[in-house]
């Protein structure tokens, strides 16, 4: 007995210790997302002008550009980790995530095509299509690749990635067809943060807040989830009620992402992965702190994008890109066991 | 379907007239429209004026290298999608195309004054780079045909990620990178034949031998060596063929894509699995396919092209879904 309980009193410990220490590295590379661009602040002044501006250039350029920005970045990570790990705990399957499901380059297809066709709309209407773009993508990969016997990691990743190839080339299709946008659209594609408005923190918050927090709730049934449905549906778990909820959030958190950030890869990915490999698959516990990690991770990428061409922007989702397929690698030459 | 009860060389024959009525015709569509009579006197040897040099020099080799790029990726894509036995595979998502794509860019973007030879051998040496990564990733493990796909995947996102960097990074270049990486027949001339030609007229050939070896492995890993067929050797043989193929195709119009993947599904609607008439009818729809997607691309527009990657695109999606609901159906 006493065993059982020092375990359980270790893990609960390991837990709250790597969630402060993703709170730590997320507040330190914040604070360095404040500082460093085309426009240096030094680290002290950043803390001083956050508390209390003046009417100098720093800090404007912290409150009205930078800090937006950071914003919107913690949030879009967020969600797109906490989207990834919901994914991989109903499909039981380590390269679910919202890019290698077609929802990514669903939403991006429906957002540029919403812009294109209807260039009046705002970006909270768009959001709309970026959910339906979701739920469409994330729906054809589905069926692709649970058709037969079940829904094998090489399944899921070469359904997915078909499914996105296809996606991408109508979107090129589309891109041809109005050339005056090309380049912004290309930006946009890469997946970037940079030039984000309180405007967008705002659209942001309502959304990604519902997806948060029904996440937490449903991390219960997502760990009973993994153990089987036979065992889930004994232990009363009601699996279609899961797997429908656990649907719209995933179409919510990535929607919201990619419709304010465009579509930015391997966060969803690899956080969950990792963040499982640290804490066992608790999912209570996996998701929490796979948000906080999410958003110190695409809080680091944009600060290391801002170097790519300095002092021009480049869009953040090249960092994840460049991070995150050598260690998509890792895991497809594990054939796509968990890490 | 009921096609399925005609016999394959009758339908390999069908087709085969089907590709050069359909040939002849695209001769003729373009921003210049030539009339069927026109090109039937110029291939009669008559006097044809403008429109013989049109044909002779831009809508005949246009309409070879749609012969031969879909024959090419058309057969890469039946190989593959028997060693990896699901119908997914493709070179696109394996990573081979994607491999092309990324040294064909950075060749492009780094080095422009490179003599115009240079692109098609980058990009093959890149498809060619893919293979061995997917030989060190892969192979260790026993070649298994699911981290043989999931490796491919991979490292064609790496190979994506690094195409998006130079892109970004050098924005001022990326155009003429741009439309190589959608795919496009626009502007392929004699030379392009002569350098394609050559790995086609070798390689297929060979791929027809090797046909009843994909007929074994498509059988399971354990019966294949059951019937004494070493099957990593096989596969490993059918893995570089496949690569050669689509590499050398990818090379030289740029990465055209899901004619790899939506041609031999097509093929197997028609003369189902047995390879040694899979292959050739692979090729004979690789063919019709692009044939169709190049001539929507340059006759709907005239004068503006657009790249034929996106038709075989705008094609192949509603065809893939179709097949998606017969799958499950099933």
């Amino acid at each position: 007995m006493q065993h059982i309980s020092e375990q359980s009193s270790l893990f609960k410990y390991k837990w709250i210790l790597t969630f402060f220490c993703g709170i730590f590295v997320l507040i330190a590379s914040f604070i360095a997302s404040l500082s460093i661009g085309a426009y240096a602040i030094p680290f002290a002044d950043v803390f001083k002008l956050l508390v209390s501006p003046d009417d100098g250039k720093a800090a404007s350029i912290i409150h009205t550009i930078r800090l937006p920005r950071a914003i919107v970045g913690m949030i879009v990570g967020a969600c797109l980790a906490i989207a990834g790990g919901i994914m991989q705990a109903i499909t039981n399957n380590p390269l679910a995530s919202p890019q290698v499901f077609g929802v990514n380059a669903g939403a991006s297809l429906m957002v540029v095509a919403g812009v294109v066709l209807f260039p009046g709309l705002g970006s909270s209407t768009l959001v709309y299509f970026a959910f339906l773009g979701a739920a469409v993508g994330g729906a054809i990969v589905y069926s692709l690749s649970s058709t037969g016997e079940g829904m094998t990691p090489v399944k899921l990743a070469l359904a997915g990635i078909t499914v996105h190839l296809f996606l991408s080339s109508l979107i090129e299709g589309i891109v041809l067809f109005h050339e005056t946008s090309t380049e912004d659209v290309l930006f946009w594609l890469a997946g970037g943060i940079d030039g984000r408005t309180w405007a967008d923190v705002r659209l942001m918050i309502p959304w990604s807040l519902t997806g948060l927090i029904g996440a937490l709730f449903l991390g219960k049934g997502l760990t009973i989830l993994g153990l089987g449905d036979d065992v889930a549906r004994g232990l009363g778990q009601r699996i279609g009620w899961i797997r429908a909820s656990s649907a719209i959030l995933v179409i919510l958190l990535a929607g919201i992402s990619v419709a304010v950030a465009g579509p930015i890869g391997f966060i969803g990915l690899i956080i969950p992965n990792i963040v499982r490999k640290l804490m066992g698959s608790d999912y209570r516990v996996v998701l929490p702190v796979s948000a906080v990690f999410g958003a110190a991770l695409l809080t680091i990428s944009d600060v290391l994008s801002r170097f790519i061409s300095f002092p021009a922007e480049s869009p953040v989702g090249i960092v994840t890109a460049l991070l995150g397929a050598p260690f998509f690698l890792y895991l497809a030459s594990r054939g796509g066991r968990a890490a | 379907m009921r096609l399925k009860k005609m016999h394959p060389v009758a339908i390999m024959t069908s087709l085969s007239i089907l590709v050069l009525v359909g040939a002849f015709l695209s001769i003729g569509v373009g921003a210049v429209w030539i009339p069927p009579g026109a090109i039937f006197n110029y291939f009669a040897g008559v006097e044809a004026g403008g429109d013989g040099y049109i044909i002779e020099n831009f809508r005949l080799p246009r309409i070879i290298m749609s012969l031969l790029v879909g024959t090419g990726l058309g057969i890469s894509g039946a190989i593959l999608q028997g060693i990896i036995r699901n119908p997914l595979a493709s070179p696109d998502v394996i990573g081979i195309t994607k491999g092309a794509g990324f040294a064909a860019a950075a060749v492009i973007i780094l080095f422009p004054s490179l003599p115009v030879i240079g692109l098609p051998i980058a990009a093959f040496i890149g498809a060619g780079l893919v293979t061995i990564g997917l030989y060190i990733f892969a192979f260790k493990r026993g070649v298994q045909p699911a981290t043989l796909a999931l490796v491919g995947i991979a490292l064609g996102a790496i190979c994506q990620a690094g195409i998006q960097f130079l892109t970004v990074k050098f924005p001022l270049e990326t155009n003429a990178a741009l439309v190589w990486l959608t795919g496009s027949l626009w502007g392929k001339d004699w030379t392009d034949v002569w350098l394609l030609l050559p790995w086609i007229v070798i390689v297929v050939p060979v791929t027809l031998f090797l046909a009843p070896k994909l007929d074994v492995l498509s059988l399971g890993d354990d019966v294949a060596e059951g019937l004494g067929e070493p099957v990593r050797k096989a596969r490993l043989l059918l893995l570089i063929i496949a690569v050669i193929l689509a590499g050398a195709s990818v090379a030289v119009v740029g990465t055209l894509g899901f004619v790899g993947l939506i041609a031999p599904h097509i093929a197997r609607q028609l003369v189902g699995n047995k390879h040694i008439y899979l292959l050739p009818v692979s090729a004979l729809t690789g063919t019709l396919l692009l044939m169709v997607a190049d001539n929507l691309g340059r006759g709907l527009f005239p004068p503006t092209e657009v790249p034929a990657g996106i038709f075989t695109a705008v094609i192949g999606a509603p065809y893939f879904l179709f097949l998606l609901r017969k799958m499950q159906k099933s």
